[in-house]
């Protein structure tokens, strides 16, 4: 009983030190299956767009970033229980998240595209009718063949690339993504891009957003300075010219 | 070196020739305590109250979840159904390799145990659904299947070992003295008296299989887990989602087990009459 107040003691100076540190750093989240938004390169990193951008933002706001990597089944569980501060992981700004999470202004607008392997074709989702469409659990991409309301058979996987290696192994007949993951593996990524090709793209929009939890709106602001100070300072074109390749 | 593999009794056997539940499975109810307060009514209870008075209180989004769901149901029993059926033959051919004195039949059956046992579950889902996509392709229900039943047929073969172990030996003596050959002694005289220590295990196994089905959904498989998944990777109702899916798999694991002990029950019918 002594040793434990004793050592109760003896580390609360310790954590109020680090909770002071912790003013200026942010703990952001990311899912870095989702290239070139987010991915590891050779060496494990974490790089891609949405970090060089935030990285960018961080240091226009004086904040200091510390990424991690997190399954994308369950990042917003994981906002929700606060366990990091901000989501930069190609998030879509949906009416359904923002009831319950609290976004950025949009940082760069997307469609869904249709991938489909070599030779094979569809102009639409109803040309996919009574086929096998693939895509990411809990993606947007997942919720546009969902509401397409064509007859297709939807396969959730936990993370687009297994998806697009079972499209590629015929288990399923299209991937459906976000445009710049689905660019990136169609005319990009080795091993993929010889085996795949872009089908069709939706006509909506779709905007990604920071997220951060609904009670923090010091924080969105902080973020919305940050992304109009790195648009201001020419930043943004950089870094898209960089990972998009346009 | 084989005198001492036998007269060492395996893991899982005291020595009056019970079989332990094995650490990790359900505590199976007993039957012989014919109280209506025990833990498996009591579980059974509140799991069955809790999820009545969600769903007619709350009814959005709990019964709202309760309807999404029964579909992935049907695949988590199908997966089941199917590992079970290819498990225990697989386990018992496996137990009877792990005792049989061909060298070569032994070291198969020993190396298959080994191997599968030591990889995890969901390794072994990913390679055979993922890696071995390579050289052949299976869909989601076959790899599920082969995944689940080699290597819970793995777990079985110690099973039946054990079981066949805890045989006295003078049973097969008796047997053998009185002109059967061997086939005829394992098939009539050994394998009927070792049912009864093996099926509670085996029946544990099979709830055990049971739960460990919610691994399948990581090859998109829309088991009863993956819709589960989905649903709160829609609705970002992580808790609610998580607590209707918890109260289904034990409500099923419950009645399960009910069901193994009430067998268990009839084959120890001779045990009770002493």
């Amino acid at each position: 009983m002594l040793r434990r107040l004793l050592c109760t003691v003896l580390l609360l100076p310790t954590l109020l030190c680090s909770a002071a540190s912790a003013a200026e750093k942010i703990v952001v989240a990311t899912n870095p299956e989702w290239p070139p938004m987010e991915f590891l390169d050779d060496e494990k990193r974490i790089i891609g767009y949405d970090i060089d951008m935030m990285n960018a933002i961080a240091a226009e706001v004086g904040l200091e970033t510390e990424f991690r990597m997190t399954a994308w089944d369950g990042i917003f569980a994981g906002i929700a229980a606060g366990n990091y501060d901000v989501i930069a992981s190609a998030v879509t700004i949906t009416p359904e998240r923002q009831k319950a999470f609290a976004f950025s202004v949009p940082y760069y607008d997307v469609r869904q595209i249709v991938v489909l392997r070599k030779g094979d074709s569809a102009a639409n989702f109803e040309a996919l009718k009574g086929r096998v469409i693939g895509g990411q659990i809990g993606t947007t991409g997942i919720f546009v063949a969902q509401k397409s309301g064509v007859d297709m058979t939807i396969r959730e996987y936990d993370s687009v690339g297994l998806a697009m290696q079972d499209l590629i192994n015929s288990r399923i007949d299209a991937v459906i993504c976000d445009s710049p993951v689905a660019l990136y593996y169609a005319n990009q990524k080795e091993g993929f891009a010889d085996h795949l090709s872009v089908a069709f793209r939706t006509e909506a929009t779709e905007s990604f957003g920071f997220v951060v939890q609904k009670n923090r709106k010091d924080l969105v602001e902080r973020l919305n300075k940050g992304i109009e100070a790195v648009r201001a300072k020419g930043i943004e074109a950089e870094l898209i010219r960089k990972w998009m390749g346009d | 070196m084989r005198d001492n593999e036998e007269n060492s009794l395996p893991a899982g056997v005291a020595p009056e020739g019970k079989i332990e539940v094995p650490a990790g499975g359900l505590v199976l109810p007993d039957s012989e305590k014919g109280s209506l307060v025990n833990a498996w009514s009591l579980s059974l209870v509140g799991a069955v109250v809790v999820l009545t008075v969600l769903c007619t209180v709350w009814p959005d989004p709990y019964l709202e979840i309760l309807c999404f769901v029964p579909e992935g149901l049907l695949v988590t029993f199908e997966v089941t159904i199917l590992s079970i059926i290819c498990a225990i033959p697989l386990g018992l051919i496996t137990g009877l390799g792990r005792l049989s004195h061909n060298r070569v039949i032994n070291l198969i059956a020993s190396t298959y145990v080994e191997v599968i046992r030591g990889i995890p579950l969901l390794v072994q889902i990913f390679y055979i659904y993922y890696a071995l996509a390579k050289f052949l392709q299976v869909s989601g229900l076959t790899s599920a299947v082969i995944a689940i039943s080699f290597c819970y047929g793995a777990y079985m073969g110690e099973v039946f070992r054990a079981g066949i172990m805890a045989i006295p030996k003078g049973q097969t003596e008796a047997s053998r003295s009185l002109g059967f050959n061997k086939v005829q002694t394992m098939v009539l005289v050994v394998l009927p008296q070792a049912l009864r220590t093996i099926v509670p295990p085996v029946g544990n196994e099979c709830i055990a299989m049971l739960k460990d089905t919610s691994l399948v959904s990581v090859m998109a498989m829309p088991d009863l887990m993956q819709y589960g998944r989905s649903f709160a990777a829609k609705s970002y109702l992580y808790f609610e989602t998580y607590t209707i899916i918890a109260l289904i798999y034990l409500i099923i694991t419950l009645l399960l087990s009910k069901a193994v002990s009430i067998l268990e029950s009839r084959l120890n019918y001779y045990d009770k009459r002493k």
